[in-house]
């Protein structure tokens, strides 16, 4: 039987080149520079292509996450055949699969969003057509419609991955290729369409004036809740899914889902969990930010904004990402010697760390290499663009380049498989009931909670004594 | 069991719940209405920047370029809004080599021989190696603030941008003679923007020695731009904050960052007698509900009303829309004020949905290439108290 990039991931063993942190470390220089020099050529404003408009860069950026995933994850690969996958030198391997996910992104956009959706649904998806209407110059409409295109990239970086990690490619996860990866693109791309609809549809219907009310529920539903009429409400939980199901994939290794047996019950669990988990930052993200800013005052701009400060949740959370990837993709997921559940405590308090290192990094120094500014607020400037960026260079380097050079590919045995099987099973089976897991786990809760109110009180005075922009 | 499986037990399930009170806590609480208990009780300052009888504002120019379509498509063609303004090859600063690839230091070579009293030699050369130049416009405003005791005191607020375009605006409104007369006290930039701030040997040819004050965040070539204009005067860096200047006249700096690398913002407050606070902006990048609410917190004004408003509060600048400027829209009347002339950046599809919304907008003339009755436009006055 034809074997395609099914288990690739797992079944393949990465081998360092040298010892200790080198190689990660020289995966990190590398995959920066190579980031520093693609971000001048295809995004920096003082740089060649300048597609940080911001919202043309934005797309690409967000849309080429989702064509990786897309290949990886739900078409494992498809049609590269596994031998191919094993035996092609990283280099030229990177080179074509990035190559096939570019020509896919490009004919994406420009094919299905712009000139199909565009020129036959829904006017705001096409440039040209948007220019006809009085008063809309060519910047502002290609920047709409590039906004609707990536809020579109928004939901489905979320619901792809998802139905992988949470659903396990139910029902179809017997399938063969490329019967199972198009019928997980079906599904996912018609529910992004649902949640589209029904999350930023609205925006778009009161961006033109008068509002839309013909096409588009205006005022919009979520306006009391979120203080707000913008979509932006919808960008920062939304972010937040596209975060979780990356946390739960790669340092939660999908715990505590992993513990129930029953499968629907397990996929359904994780596929909501993965929601509340990312409601749970969403509203504290947002109240984190009354907490040292102060209330956000709605009808104003910038900081104090509400619009702002949800698409500010969202580009905390992408903060959130970067770190967890890199102790995924470079660490061999550290640690890995305790029970799952220390593991997975340990390694999220490393990416919490991480996320809050980063961004006080990001907003102390970014303006001055990124051809950005200083400042949080500013209306055209989003973090998630280099942190995304960032994060599909890495993808590129993980997935399709097996981390060359600092590691080399060697294929598992069979007996090494099913060793690796064996002993994740043991790590799940190792987590079970008992009475003293009962009395830690609701000692754990109180710890949480307790957590949670230092933070609470003590967010302000941290904030300001960090002084993450001077003269703010 | 032995004692070792125990606490291994124990702690398996201490690290699991410290995760789910902690994601329950955030999920439960966060956006609880009880979570509003934590906010600081923010104390008003009520600082006394004392009363002035009335403020009147003339409108210079607010036309800061003519045809946004040539606007955007240079800031499309030079790779969009995050793009350093000096390096678009607006005017002044041309260099011949095209859009996208100005810079100051080339630009500035070429002219500032003539700067600040050869505008028209200067205006030539600029012609010939900048983009766009005939659609530059500008925005200024001349500030009159009656004192209680009668006695009235003038200011410029911006100086625009096309040296041609703001010579004219300056002569039409007789800028040219009280400059010339040293009646204008201070020149006030609200932002280092092209459109505020390029303008400036226009000012100068007039009274070099005029007092400046600019907001902190300029940036190293608007610093030197002040001194290769030619400017012989005193130069003030305003802090952000609260910046008393007269009796009942403050400015207030925003440390925020704008489009095409810009950073900070001074706007204007006045106390009125009997009427209550007026806000003058150039732009207002930092919003007029953030204006207001600064002025709650910060000032203490007559009646704890908020009377006027007069500039640009930078809405709609270039036609385009956002939800978020919705939420202007809906909101701007809990604040109660009773005069709006807006005008510049605000946009004029802003100007409609305030005037639909029933706010009290103060219309003007549509003359001298304003485009709408809906601003207070080019020549049009308006007078607070």
């Amino acid at each position: 039987m034809e074997r395609f990039g099914e288990g690739y991931l797992e079944e393949r063993k990465l081998v360092k080149r040298w010892s200790g942190p080198i190689p990660a470390l020289v995966s990190l220089v590398l995959t920066l520079g190579i980031f520093y020099l693609s971000w001048w050529i295809f995004q920096d404003p003082r740089g060649v292509m300048r597609m940080y408009t911001p919202y043309v860069g934005y797309m690409y950026c967000r849309w080429w996450l989702i064509m990786m995933i897309w290949m990886v994850y739900i078409f494992n690969y498809w049609p590269f055949k596994r031998k191919w996958l094993e035996n092609t030198h990283p280099l030229l391997k990177g080179a074509i699969l990035t190559t096939i996910s570019a020509v896919i992104l490009i004919t994406l956009i420009k094919g299905f969003f712009e000139g199909l959706l565009g020129n036959y649904g829904l006017a705001y998806f096409n440039p040209e057509q948007l220019e006809k209407l009085p008063g809309v110059t060519s910047f502002f409409a290609i920047e709409y419609s590039a906004l609707a295109i990536l809020m579109f990239a928004a939901i489905a970086s979320w619901l792809s991955p998802a139905w992988v990690v949470a659903f396990e490619e139910a029902p179809w996860q017997k399938l063969k290729q490329p019967a199972k990866g198009f019928s997980i693109l079906m599904l996912t791309f018609f529910l992004s369409m649902v949640v589209y609809f029904v999350t930023m549809h609205p925006h778009m219907g009161i961006l033109y004036h008068p509002w839309q009310y013909f096409t588009s529920i205006a005022p919009p539903y979520w306006e009391q809740f979120a203080d707000t009429v913008s979509g932006n409400f919808h960008i920062s939980w939304i972010m937040c899914c596209t975060v979780v199901v990356w946390l739960v994939e790669t340092i939660w290794e999908r715990y505590p889902f992993n513990l129930i047996k029953n499968d629907w019950a397990r996929r359904f669990a994780c596929f909501f969990g993965i929601i509340g988990i990312a409601l749970a930052m969403h509203f504290f993200l947002y109240f984190a930010q009354e907490l040292t800013w102060g209330e956000a005052i709605r009808g104003t701009r910038r900081a104090f904004a509400p619009d702002w400060r949800w698409l500010h949740v969202g580009e905390m959370a992408i903060f959130f990402l970067v770190p967890a990837l890199f102790v995924t993709f470079y660490c061999n997921n550290w640690p890995k010697k305790y029970s799952m559940p220390v593991n997975v405590l340990i390694r999220t308090v490393v990416t919490l760390i991480g996320a809050i290192a980063l961004y006080i990094v990001y907003y102390k120094t970014s303006h001055m290499f990124l051809g950005t500014q200083k400042g949080f607020s500013h209306p055209q400037q989003f973090p998630m663009i280099p942190m995304i960026w960032l994060v599909n260079i890495w993808l590129v380097h993980h997935w399709f380049m097996d981390n060359w050079p600092g590691w080399k590919m060697v294929q598992k045995t069979a007996e090494e498989i099913d060793a690796d099987h064996e002993a994740h099973q043991a790590a799940i089976n190792d987590v079970r009931w008992t009475p003293r897991f009962g009395a830690g786990l609701g000692a754990g809760v109180a710890m949480g909670v307790l957590f949670y109110f230092i933070t609470v009180w003590a967010l302000p005075s941290v904030y300001a004594a960090v002084n993450i922009i001077p003269g703010k | 069991m032995s004692d070792n499986m125990k606490r291994r037990d124990f702690l398996k399930g201490a690290a699991t719940g410290v995760g789910v009170g902690l994601l329950g806590a955030m999920g439960l609480y966060s956006y609880s209405s009880v979570r509003k208990g934590h906010f600081p009780t923010t104390e008003r300052k009520m600082t006394d920047i004392g009363t002035c009888r009335s403020v009147k504002v003339t409108n210079i120019t607010e036309t800061s370029w003519f045809d946004n379509g040539v606007l955007m498509g240079d800031i499309k063609g030079a790779g969009g809004l995050l793009v350093n303004q000096y390096d678009y090859n607006w005017p002044p600063f041309g260099n011949g080599k095209g859009l996208g690839k100005g810079s100051y230091e080339e630009g500035i070579e070429k002219i500032k021989h003539l700067l600040p009293n050869r505008l028209d030699e200067a205006w030539e050369i600029i012609e010939g190696n900048s983009v766009h130049p005939e659609n530059a416009g500008g925005y200024a405003a001349l500030v009159e603030v009656e004192e209680m005791s009668g006695n009235k005191r003038k200011f410029l607020l911006d100086v625009g941008w096309s040296y041609k375009w703001c010579d004219e605006c300056f002569k039409r409104e007789g800028i040219d003679t009280m400059l010339e007369n040293k009646e204008i006290e201070a020149l006030f930039f609200s932002h280092e923007h092209f459109d505020h701030f390029w303008g400036l040997p226009v000012a100068l040819k007039y009274d070099p020695d005029i007092t400046i004050y600019i907001p902190e965040g300029f940036y190293p070539e608007g610093l030197q731009y002040i001194k290769d204009c030619g400017h012989t005067g005193k130069l003030i860096t305003v802090k952000n904050g609260l910046n008393p200047v007269i009796p009942g006249m403050a400015s207030y700096v925003f440390a925020i960052p704008i489009i095409c690398r810009v950073y900070g913002e001074q706007s204007l407050y006045f106390n009125v007698a009997d009427k209550g606070l007026v806000s003058v902006t150039g732009c207002c990048h930092q919003g007029i509900i953030r204006f207001a609410e600064t002025a709650y917190n910060e000032i203490k004004y007559e009646n704890d009303n908020c009377h006027g408003i007069y500039g640009g509060l930078h809405i709609s600048p270039f036609d385009d829309w956002d939800p978020k400027y919705d939420d202007l829209v809906i909101s701007l009347g809990d604040y109660g004020f009773e005069r709006i002339g807006c005008n510049h950046c605000t946009g004029v599809l802003c100007a409609k949905k305030f005037i639909a919304a029933g706010y009290p907008v103060v219309e003007g003339t549509a003359k001298f290439r304003s485009k709408d009755k809906a601003y207070l436009g080019n020549g049009d006055t308006i007078t607070f108290g």
